[in-house]
């Protein structure tokens, strides 16, 4: 299987998967996570989860996380159309997450996390 | 597989010294139902409330709604693999309580979902403000784990519910409704004319609060694969999912699916209901592309003509339900998908996440992105504390008279995606 890595704005990841994972935090918003994900699919890269995951529309949670190849090399078109329409889709919901108490941030966290643990669940099988 | 479903109509609940059915009336002992529930040590206290068609009554955030069955003849038991034994389930003879329904609140996370309003607008846009709503609020001991509490809720209402379904057993249903298909041979031969349709439900399948099970497995872990239609009916799949609860399928919309339902009455007349076919909607794309290939696979292999395809949830299952149109059609088989919308709230925006030109019949829940002023209610059953942090809601959600304005992703069933409720667009 290609070398893969993970993309993400949560600090439960990195601290789940610890130390050596390959994980790149990026400090920003869920919509720049998705930017991020898109400059690297420009570059070659394949989506391996959903960019969309969860019901937890953008704007309602701060939290993205997305594993993508390494490769580099032809764009691959499906992963072009599916992370650029999950940029689109930001748009459409209201920004109200960056209010959240810190409680309810730290459920943020989990539901991502659980989402990507989903997706890494079946990239180990 | 046939199965009779015997409906014994609910016309009021009331607690009593004793749980039983009598006349219509759906009797409950609390202190008694209390006890089914705090079998599990995870659950601190629970607390039980009636609400009713017209009341002024708002229940949040909601988890589930389930609705009380019984067998009564045949093998197996209902919600197989989770209250039953795993046996498989379908028919025989299953009594109902029609009319109520068990509903699991209580905060997991912090920006849940779900709201039932028994009256005003916002009755109108959920299916469960017209039935007798027994709902349960469960309170978990100190520092259990949000995994650890949505899997005490959930079991704890389909306990309560086998517990209330139990006291149909020996009542003589007001009506009786047969549901029959055959296999495929005797299907082709009994209906050589009629062309050869089958449901195919996409059922969500993410993680914690968004995910689904059938005979106990969580569906993440399946391949697609084929049902009887009326296992369902009988509690082969169950929720356990709740966020964006417009477009999600609670456990009661899984006993009762409008679209099996339909394809029932049409059996025999104008088409030959084949089969109900199960796949996931996985985020891991390489899941979503083995689910999708299987579906089609199955299609062409049971040599369908058509298929309808409802979806559950927004965004990634949008992929899903894309691949599955792409690649049933591709097999010569004709779709018709069931989805819902998030056009933003002026309705201008793309509709979908993903889209495909053999998408050509396209039937639509509403668009869940529209904004709807709820009135303050009398009586809040749950809580208002997170009803600023839940899908759909915002900032200036609470207004200073105490109604909310939300957008319909709050409202349980508001889109639903099977077609449980009456909105759609022309």
């Amino acid at each position: 299987m290609a070398q893969t890595i993970i993309l993400t704005n949560n600090p439960l990841v990195v601290e789940k998967l610890g130390p050596g994972a390959p994980v790149e935090y990026l400090q920003c918003s869920y919509k720049s996570v998705l930017e991020a994900a898109r400059d690297r699919v420009h570059q070659g890269a394949k989506l391996l989860s959903h960019p969309l995951s969860g019901s937890v529309k953008p704007g309602e949670t701060p939290y993205k996380s997305i594993i993508l190849t390494m490769g580099k090399g032809d764009v691959d078109e499906q992963s072009l159309r599916l992370i650029e329409n999950a940029i689109l889709a930001c748009a459409k919901f209201q920004q109200r997450c960056d209010r959240y108490r810190p409680a309810v941030d730290l459920d943020c966290r989990l539901i991502d996390w659980t989402l990507l643990e989903g997706a890494l669940a079946s990239a180990n099988q | 597989m046939k199965l009779e479903i015997g409906n014994i109509f609910i016309k009021d609940i009331q607690f009593a010294a004793e749980s039983k059915v009598a006349d219509g009336v759906l009797y409950v002992d609390k202190a008694a139902l209390e006890k089914v529930v705090l079998e599990d040590e995870t659950i601190k206290a629970v607390s039980f409330d009636i609400a009713k068609p017209g009341e002024s009554v708002r229940i949040t955030p909601v988890k589930d709604v389930i609705e009380p069955r019984v067998k009564v003849e045949g093998p197996g038991g209902i919600f197989p693999g989770i209250i039953a034994k795993v046996d498989t389930v379908g028919s025989g003879k299953t009594h109902v309580l029609k009319g109520m329904a068990v509903v699991t609140a209580g905060k997991i996370v912090g920006f849940q979902e779900g709201i039932i309003d028994m009256s005003g607008p916002g009755a109108k846009y959920t299916p469960f403000s017209q039935t007798l709503n027994l709902v349960m609020v469960c309170e978990p001991v100190e520092g259990l784990k949000q995994h650890d509490y949505e899997k005490a809720v959930r079991l704890a209402g389909f306990r309560v519910a086998t517990v209330l379904g139990e006291l149909g057993r020996d009542v003589t249903p007001d009506e009786t409704k047969v549901y029959e298909t055959c296999g495929i041979k005797e299907g082709i031969e009994k209906y050589p004319n009629l062309p050869r349709v089958a449901y195919v439900q996409m059922l969500q399948s993410q993680g914690l609060l968004h995910d689904t099970y059938v005979y106990g497995v969580d569906a993440k872990k399946t391949l697609s694969t084929i049902l009887w239609p009326t296992e369902t009916m009988d509690g082969a799949i169950v929720s356990g999912n709740c966020v964006s609860a417009c477009d999600k399928n609670p456990t009661y919309v899984h006993e009762n699916n409008p679209v099996v339902e339909d394809l029932f009455a049409q059996h025999g007349k104008t088409l030959n209901f084949v089969c109900q076919i199960i796949t996931n909607e996985n985020v891991y794309l390489a899941d979503k592309q083995r689910s999708s290939d299987w579906t089609a696979k199955m299609c062409r292999l049971l040599d369908l003509d058509g298929v309808i395809v409802s979806q559950e949830g927004f965004g990634n299952p949008d992929t899903d339900l894309i691949m599955n149109c792409k690649k049933i059609e591709a097999q010569g088989v004709k779709t018709v998908i069931i989805t819902d919308e998030y056009a933003g709230r002026d309705g201008k925006s793309q509709s979908l996440a993903d889209a495909d030109a053999a998408a050509d019949a396209v039937v639509t829940g509403g668009n869940a992105n529209e904004v709807i002023i709820l009135p303050k209610m009398d009586k809040v059953i749950g809580t208002l504390d997170y009803v600023n942090k839940i899908a759909g809601a915002s900032e200036e959600t609470l207004q200073a008279d105490g109604s909310l304005k939300v957008e319909l992703q709050v409202i349980t069933g508001a889109t639903n995606e099977t077609g449980f409720i009456n909105l759609s667009a022309r």
